[in-house]
């Protein structure tokens, strides 16, 4: 049986440089840059939390991390039974944390078969319709998944999560691009999520959107995070430090 | 000389004839070239799903090095094995000169490169985020490459029916590792290339037919597979 991660774990001392390398062999240490300086975050099961930032912050880098797709430099995981390091628990995080790109790719063949490889065990089929029905796709399901529109590439790979059912849902710029009615779909969908128990983990450098949704916001800059306390105001810049708290 | 229409016609005659020789040549040809491609299929298109998709020390010098070997002529390539395999080599012992094996062995060298720059290539047009996500949705990493092969699979048959055509084709390490053993070595590069020095043109070209033949079904299946050859959409 397989080991199931809680919805409740934390990831602490979150550390990644990139650094040039000349021929894919030496290491230009001088030339590196700090992307993550010790990031300390907490995802609960439930909950929602908006993690904002500039365009290149470091945003997908630290998501990629946590969904276990991308090696940090060091990071600690605490999932409330036990601390492992990053290499210890990456096939645990796996298979459990979910990770949907800004602009999900689709597979070649249709909706349908996008969502099949999603689904494990038996009554595949059926499965896949309930999530079709959920997604408010079942219209499309025999269409190329290529030639969808952007809103609908991001309700498949929603759907694609409803099948794996991760405790944790990360999500990358979830409604860029998007026009309001599909930004508001895409949030009643993420809604649904909660009430199922996930916890949920949206970045997004606009900061004014997902209010229905979200309980908790976070800023990251220079590597570190911060958590910003008055949310309920509308920002219409990124908050000065001093008005928010090292996470 | 005889006129072409008449070399034209013995040649026909030949194929439709079923001439026991020309046939076994094919046969010999096929079957080496086949069992070097089926060898050398899966090690090169997992290097080239390595090169693809992770990031380890040399990766860019690999890459060059794979991509300088596609330019090596064939009579190099025969040549070196050559040297290995004779009697005086590091392999000499193990008697492989003029042989199928040789002649596979050499096919396999040939056709490694083309298989590997061409299977990165398809991998690398599938994009870092095709990877990720097949792994965010597979149930374990044999399933997600799986559904990456399947993803970029007409350019994987690309570069099997693009190693195919290199070898099936090439006389230079043929001849120097097969020798032209008559129903043993002899295939249809070395046999053209013997029927035409001694000035017997009818059977290089019922064998040169065949190898047209071979190459316009591999592209129209490969065409087909792709959906070319449709008009563009709007």
């Amino acid at each position: 049986m397989t080991k199931k991660i809680p919805s409740h774990i934390q990831f602490s001392q979150i550390n990644k440089s990139y650094s040039k390398k000349h021929f894919g062999l030496f290491t230009n240490k001088k030339a590196s840059k700090v992307i993550l300086n010790s990031a300390d975050i907490e995802l609960k099961g439930g909950e929602c939390i908006l993690l904002t930032g500039k365009n290149g912050s470091g945003k997908s880098t630290l998501l990629r991390i946590l969904a276990g797709l991308l090696r940090p430099d060091s990071a600690t995981i605490n999932t409330g039974f036990e601390s492992l390091s990053w290499k210890q628990s990456r096939k645990l995080i796996r298979k459990q944390v979910m990770y949907l790109h800004q602009e999900p790719y689709m597979f070649d063949g249709t909706v349908r078969r996008n969502l099949e490889y999603a689904v494990q065990g038996s009554k595949s089929a059926k499965k896949v319709k309930k999530a079709l029905k959920w997604a408010n796709l079942e219209h499309r399901a025999d269409t190329s998944a290529k030639c969808l529109s952007g809103g609908e590439r991001q309700r498949v790979a929603l759907a694609q999560a409803w099948l794996k059912q991760p405790s944790v849902l990360l999500l990358d710029e979830p409604t860029a691009n998007m026009d309001d009615g599909s930004r508001r779909s895409t949030e009643e969908i993420l809604n649904t999520f909660k009430q199922m128990g996930t916890a949920l983990l949206i970045a997004s450098h606009d900061v004014n959107h997902f209010h229905h949704t979200m309980d908790k916001r976070l800023l990251l800059e220079d590597g570190e995070i911060f958590k910003i306390d008055n949310f309920d105001k509308k920002v219409t810049f990124f908050p000065q430090k001093k008005e928010t708290g090292r996470y | 000389m005889e006129s072409l229409s008449t070399t034209l016609l013995e040649a026909l005659t030949l194929l439709f004839r079923g001439d026991a020789e020309l046939w076994n040549i094919i046969g010999i040809s096929f079957q080496i070239s086949s069992t070097a491609i089926l060898i050398a299929m899966i090690p090169a298109v997992l290097i080239g799903f390595a090169l693809a998709y992770a990031e380890f020390p040399g990766r860019r010098l690999l890459i060059s090095l794979f991509n300088t070997l596609l330019a090596v002529p064939a009579v190099v390539v025969g040549l070196t094995l050559y040297i290995v395999l004779s009697r005086q080599g590091p392999l000499g012992e193990w008697k492989l000169l003029f042989s199928q094996t040789a002649m596979v062995m050499g096919q396999i060298a040939l056709s490694f490169p083309i298989l590997v720059a061409m299977s990165h290539s398809a991998f690398q047009s599938a994009e870092m985020r095709a990877w990720n996500t097949a792994r965010t949705l597979a149930k374990n990493p044999l399933h997600a490459f799986m559904i990456i092969m399947r993803e970029v699979r007409f350019g994987l048959l690309g570069a099997l029916l693009a190693g195919y055509g290199r070898i099936i084709a090439e006389v230079g390490a043929s001849m120097m590792l097969g020798g032209n053993i008559l129903n043993v070595t002899r295939n249809i590069p070395t046999a053209i290339a013997m029927e035409t020095s001694k000035g017997e043109f009818a059977q290089g070209i019922a064998l040169g037919i065949i190898l047209l033949v071979m190459a316009f079904f591999l592209t129209m299946t490969l065409q087909y597979m792709q959906g070319r050859g449709s008009l563009a959409h709007d």
